[in-house]
């Protein structure tokens, strides 16, 4: 992009491409400028009055989120004039603002709380009665509490350029506006209204299902993959005491934007299961027992040494690309043998229509493309269902990877000799399994999942590993490498996608490190964004 | 630094009588025979007067209806340097937020009053009582209805006539 048009913002002399406001210009420097009204996933109206700043020449303050820049402008965002005129607009934000902070949600994550804080007046000095609203809710896991309200109407204007449904409205005029819905049913029908709580700057607009549970500072923040459908949202878990109390998105422009859809938002509860298995058993004679890592590979390695090329597998699409890669070397390995996954898929797309390419997809599962592309093939109807029968009536060695196959009958007789459940979660599948080895989730290791478009996008861990769990990947590659005899084992995670890599073509030319929290396309390294 | 040696000049033991020094010694003990003076403070029946600053264990103060002033807003947990509270807040039936489980663990408290003085609401406080002893250990998790219930006074941390310190 050509860098034509130089400017000076505070007495720093930048180049910027022309049609860049002074905001974003100002942003690129990382300097900040107060703003409510102005989201760089929505149109600007500049109606906040925030992000005024001062031009040379220019005979009033400009909103700098509308201002494009021009050749030779000089701005000054922090001049006496400028500071005087935010500090006025603060104060009229808290002529009618509760200041419950200690009761807000959003504390501690407020834009109002930051700029007040940073610009606004010491002290206040109205004392007259503030205007009381109340707080509404507006269907869905929006709750609206006026009073709070600072009308920058991105509200408003998520649900008409984003969603495209125009829920929301502003209603009244003046000092008495006010966001509202317009039936009973407001933001029910709505799929991505969730958004709205993200992009709110206070606490006007709170979610239901989050309120008062945690403070803003209280929980922390890891960079992960939405695991709920096969688009592979970009979202950050917000964790406290191991537990995922929230999910929010995080941006790329390349796949989500700004945005995640209600589905994804609010199906978390999952993740903090509690019934997980702790420790690797082997069953011997008929009781199972408790062991060591060494031994339970060890023995496991000798039986599945005895029996080479009558291993089928079981997949799960929740599991890492290298997890499910490690379940094919094996099985390569061992002579051959079908990998199939099951994957729940719902009738239709919930699309996003503002933003290109964005929908929660009918695959309910993140890494069904991965699981396609390293080779497992998919069995059983739309519901993650059935398709097993082969499975179930094969003579030799069944490996199942996550997939709990909850839906079989604990009396059914598997045929199989020896059946391996490497999984996360307590299944009834326990009850004939010989060996049972616990692996983590994706959200407690590294990984990668590759997303319906192709994109690979790494995960980190964002909660403590239970018990003696351990990544899928390291515990086949340990396997793999005692079956191969004395090849060695995988130590790192980037060492496990470098073998996907190397064998898998659409994989290849991709490297771990390079893909950063942005992703990389399959096959195509050039475009790995670097931001 | 400059080393000074100082030599003591000590009388000689042979020659010196403590006649002088003995009997000093029991005219003050017959002293305190006929007029006794008592250092030793008779508690618990005698009482000391604690400072109005005196930083004791906890109190929660109550709304007229009964009702914690807490508002669970989480700052109290967030600025213990001990890490003794624990809070989990929730809504009650008229929308207001309130804290659901509120415990101080007395024994990791340390006393600070940080609490007291970061309260929004002025709910938690620091009391003028010090006599907290119990049987077992964990009674000195205080919950919030023994906190609610306690009926020692509260601590002033500051002048309220003169708030500012001025």
């Amino acid at each position: 992009m050509a860098e034509n048009t130089t400017l000076t913002i505070d007495g720093d002399k930048i180049a910027v491409p022309a049609g860049t406001t002074i905001l974003q210009a100002a942003q690129s420097i990382g300097k900040e400028i107060s703003h409510y009204c102005y989201h760089p996933g929505l149109s600007s109206p500049a109606m906040c009055r925030l992000c005024l700043v001062e031009v040379e020449g220019a005979p009033k303050l400009l909103p700098s989120c509308t201002t494009q820049v021009a050749q030779d402008q000089v701005v000054f965002t922090k001049s006496e004039k400028a500071q005087k005129m935010r500090t006025g607009v603060l104060e009229f934000y808290l002529a009618n603002h509760p200041l419950d902070c200690p009761i807000c949600d959003q504390s501690g994550e407020c834009d109002l709380q930051d700029y007040v804080f940073a610009e606004g007046r010491e002290h206040g000095r109205g004392h007259e009665p503030k205007r009381v609203l109340g707080r509404d809710d507006f269907g869905g896991d929006v709750l609206f509490y006026g009073d709070r309200c600072v009308m920058c109407t991105r509200c408003v204007r998520f649900m008409d350029e984003m969603e495209q449904n125009s829920l929301l409205a502003v209603v009244e005029r003046g000092d008495r506006s006010v966001i509202d819905t317009f039936f009973e049913s407001g933001l029910e029908e709505a799929n991505w209204a969730g958004n709205v709580i993200d992009i709110c700057p206070v606490g006007a607009l709170v979610s239901k299902d989050f309120l008062h549970k945690a403070r803003a500072w209280d929980l922390e923040h890891t960079p992960s993959i939405c695991p709920n459908c096969s688009q592979g949202c970009n979202i950050d878990l917000h964790t406290r005491d191991n537990l995922v109390h929230r999910i929010k998105p995080r941006h790329n422009s390349e796949v989500n934007g700004h945005w995640i859809c209600d589905y994804g938002r609010g199906n978390y509860e999952w993740l903090n299961r509690g019934d997980r298995v702790e420790a690797p058993m082997v069953r011997t004679t008929e009781q199972i027992e408790i062991t060591s890592w060494n031994n339970a590979i060890e023995s496991l390695a000798k039986c599945l040494e005895a029996k080479k090329g009558d291993v089928r597998a079981v997949v799960s699409p929740f599991w890492p690309n290298e997890d499910l890669f490690a379940v094919v070397n094996l099985l390569d390995v061992l002579g051959g043998g079908d990998v199939v996954y099951r994957s729940a898929k719902t009738e239709e797309e919930l699309i996003l229509p503002g933003f290109n390419g964005l929908a929660r997809r009918r695959d309910l599962a993140p890494n069904v493309r991965g699981a396609d592309l390293i080779g497992c093939s998919r069995v059983g109807d739309d519901y993650g269902r059935g398709g097993l029968e082969d499975v179930i009536n094969h003579t030799g060695v069944i490996l199942v990877l996550g997939d709990p196959l909850e839906e079989i009958p604990e009396d059914l007789e598997f045929k199989a000799e020896t059946i391996v459940y490497l999984g996360a979660y307590i299944s009834s599948v326990m009850n004939a399994a010989d060996f049972i080895l616990p692996v983590t989730t994706s959200i407690q290791q590294e990984g990668t999942f590759t997303n319906h478009n192709g994109r690979v996008q790494r995960l980190w861990p964002a909660v403590d590993i239970l018990g003696a769990a351990r990544p899928a990947w390291s515990v086949l590659g340990e396997l793999t490498a005692i079956l191969e005899g004395g090849h060695p084992s995988l130590s790192k995670v980037d060492q496990a996608f470098q073998a996907l890599a190397n064998r898998v073509s659409e994989y290849a030319g991709i490297a771990y490190e390079d893909l950063g929290d942005r992703g990389a396309q399959i096959n195509d390294t050039i475009s790995v964004m670097k931001d | 630094m400059a080393v000074t040696v100082k030599s003591m000049h000590r009388p000689d033991p042979g020659r010196t009588s403590y006649l002088r020094a003995a009997l000093k010694g029991m005219f003050l003990t017959l002293r305190h025979m006929v007029r006794p003076h008592k250092i030793t403070q008779q508690y618990p029946e005698e009482q000391t007067e604690l400072s109005p600053r005196w930083r004791g264990t906890h109190r929660m103060e109550v709304h007229a209806d009964g009702r914690p002033k807490c508002v669970a807003c989480g700052l109290c947990p967030t600025v213990c340097p001990a890490n003794c509270i624990r809070l989990i807040g929730g809504e009650d039936d008229q929308g207001n937020r309130y804290p659901i489980v509120y415990e101080i663990d007395e024994f990791r408290c340390i006393f600070c009053g940080m609490c007291q003085e970061v309260c929004p609401v002025e709910a938690i406080h620091v009391g003028r009582d010090f006599e907290n002893a119990e049987y077992s250990r964990d009674r000195f998790v205080y919950d919030l209805d023994r906190l609610m219930n306690a009926d020692y006074p509260v601590t002033l941390l500051w002048d309220p006539e003169d708030q500012k310190s001025e």
